[in-house]
């Protein structure tokens, strides 16, 4: 037999409960009586078909503690569970058995803190949530709208402060990639002075240098983006494997993607030309320290 | 008597240094014929680097005049004299200055393409200047990936791609080995002997040694001028 955490209980999709109770799942497939009664199915998350080595088919015993009389159910599907923040933490197993299952299994009878309604939309759910309200004292109803931006305040906050992190971090590396280009070009004094010595001429080297910096902040950025994607890769599924969730904890969007390039390649580009304009308009014997 | 190929008349450049001027050279007059192998000697100091700027439309003197082909470059403005630098005159330096990031061939066909020679074209010479300098093979090498007498050959070939008329070199064996030198010196011998005009700045007894003639300077005037026979022992007797 094996003895559950903490399951979270979830109807057939009219009515959610948050009660948490200890739960006995007992493995009796094959169970040549059970199959012959045809017995109703339940859906089990993944960690728990994990955990328990449970899979499609396999027939159970649900009952409230191990060793009690229960109802034989079949497993009938194997959900994943939702890309929720707020859930991270909760480390109980997610079931959906029929009303009334839980109710034996809870012995709370008809009982509960909250429920989920399914409205058609629109003016339906403004109207049902003023009727529910009306209904009788200290019934309260919300939009699940209202509920979810409840709920991830604090998840937008910390959204923010990495949105706010990764700006940081991109104009930082672009700052520091221009200090780098302007440092290189300089290093490359005696070269240009060669160039202007040989006949090559002012536009010429600006040219060239400006083209040079715009391919290095071009293909640093992609290099760079390419390395972030890993990383992101890297931390997502360790961090989805530790939690057993499919949130994802590091993103890289195209548009996170975008304004690196753009500003990489803005910055490149105004550092090679500022670094190039001045060492071409230096005398070359200056440039070789001649004067 | 035909026009030389480059004259100095009574050539000044001065330098203003720690408040003083410094006159590096002082009214030297020189000429130079086509297909001469000149090589100015001399002390540190004493103007020859000055001199070579001068002749290379480089720098512009304070007084005087420099002719090549009768044309006074000193009145050049910067684009003509950058223009004449590219289709005239070819530059060899100590240090090589080869751009690391491209090949050997690349380096050559720079001012070729700067000059505006179709690809084939500038590939097509690249590939005969590295093979004269003795680098068949190399072509696709970086600078990196050569050794210095290597490295100064592919300067020597970049100096030759638009058929100068004349190649200025200053110490061209100055960073080099004994044995190594020797084989620039007597590329640059070579070099002359086809036809090509060559004014060397050098502290090589055996670079001087084996030009034609030697201009030995002090103090920012030319104290000699030696021409013909055996100038390699006057050279070396400096």
């Amino acid at each position: 037999m094996w003895n559950p955490h903490r399951i979270r209980f979830i109807s057939d999709g009219t009515m959610r409960l948050t009660i948490l109770v200890p739960l006995a799942l007992a493995a009796v497939a094959p169970l040549a009586a059970a199959r012959a009664q045809q017995p109703r199915t339940i859906a089990i998350d993944a960690r728990l078909a994990a955990d328990a080595r449970l899979h499609v088919g396999d027939v159970v015993v649900l009952a409230a503690q191990p060793g009690e009389a229960g109802d034989t159910v079949r497993i009938a599907a194997i959900t994943r569970p939702n890309a929720d923040p707020s859930e991270i933490a909760h480390q109980e197993y997610r079931v959906r058995v029929h009303l009334d299952q839980l109710q034996s299994l809870t012995a709370y009878g008809d009982r509960v803190h909250r429920f989920a309604v399914q409205s058609r939309g629109g003016a339906t759910t403004g109207s049902a949530v003023a009727a529910i309200d009306a209904a009788a004292f200290g019934f309260l109803a919300h939009r699940s709208r209202d509920v979810a931006v409840e709920t991830s305040a604090t998840f937008a906050v910390v959204s923010r402060f990495h949105r706010a992190i990764g700006v940081i971090t991109v104009v930082a590396s672009a700052i520091f990639l221009l200090c780098i280009l302007l440092l290189k070009v300089d290093e490359r004094r005696k070269d240009v002075a060669a160039l202007r010595l040989s006949g090559i001429s002012r536009a010429t080297v600006v040219k060239s240098i400006v083209i040079e910096a715009s391919m290095v902040a071009l293909f640093g950025t992609l290099f760079g983006a390419a390395l972030g994607w890993l990383a992101t890769a890297i931390v997502n599924a360790h961090y989805q494997g530790v939690y057993r969730t499919p949130l994802r904890f590091a993103l890289i969007t195209p548009r996170t993607i975008t304004f690196a390039l753009v500003l990489s390649v803005v910055l490149g580009v105004a550092a090679g030309a500022l670094a190039a304009l001045r060492l071409a308009r230096a005398h070359p014997l200056a440039l070789l320290g001649r004067r | 008597m035909s026009e030389p190929l480059l004259r100095l008349e009574h050539v000044e450049r001065r330098y203003h240094m720690g408040g003083e001027d410094v006159r590096a050279v002082r009214g030297v007059s020189l000429s130079i014929d086509a297909g001469e192998h000149l090589a100015i000697v001399g002390p540190s100091g004493c103007g020859k680097s000055t001199l070579l700027n001068l002749l290379g439309a480089i720098d512009r003197p304070d007084a005087g005049r420099v002719l090549l082909d009768g044309r006074d470059v000193s009145a050049l403005s910067d684009r003509e004299a950058t223009e004449l630098r590219l289709r005239r005159i070819g530059f060899v330096f100590q240090r090589f200055h080869l751009l690391a990031a491209l090949s050997a061939r690349e380096n050559v066909e720079l001012p070729m393409s700067e000059a505006g020679l179709g690809k084939r074209e500038r590939a097509e010479r690249a590939r005969e200047l590295l093979s004269y300098v003795g680098l068949a093979g190399r072509e696709r090498h970086r600078p990196p990936q050569l050794s210095g007498g290597e490295q100064q050959r592919v300067a020597i070939a970049r100096a030759l791609a638009n058929r100068p008329a004349l190649v200025l070199a200053d110490e061209p064996t100055g960073e080099l080995d004994a044995r190594t030198g020797a084989e620039v010196a007597a590329l640059f011998q070579r070099l002359n002997d086809d036809g090509t005009t060559l004014v060397i700045v050098t502290h090589d007894e055996e670079l001087a040694a084996a030009a034609k003639r030697v201009v030995h300077m002090r103090d920012g005037l030319v104290v000699r001028d030696e021409r013909g026979v055996a100038p390699a022992a006057a050279a070396r007797g400096r």
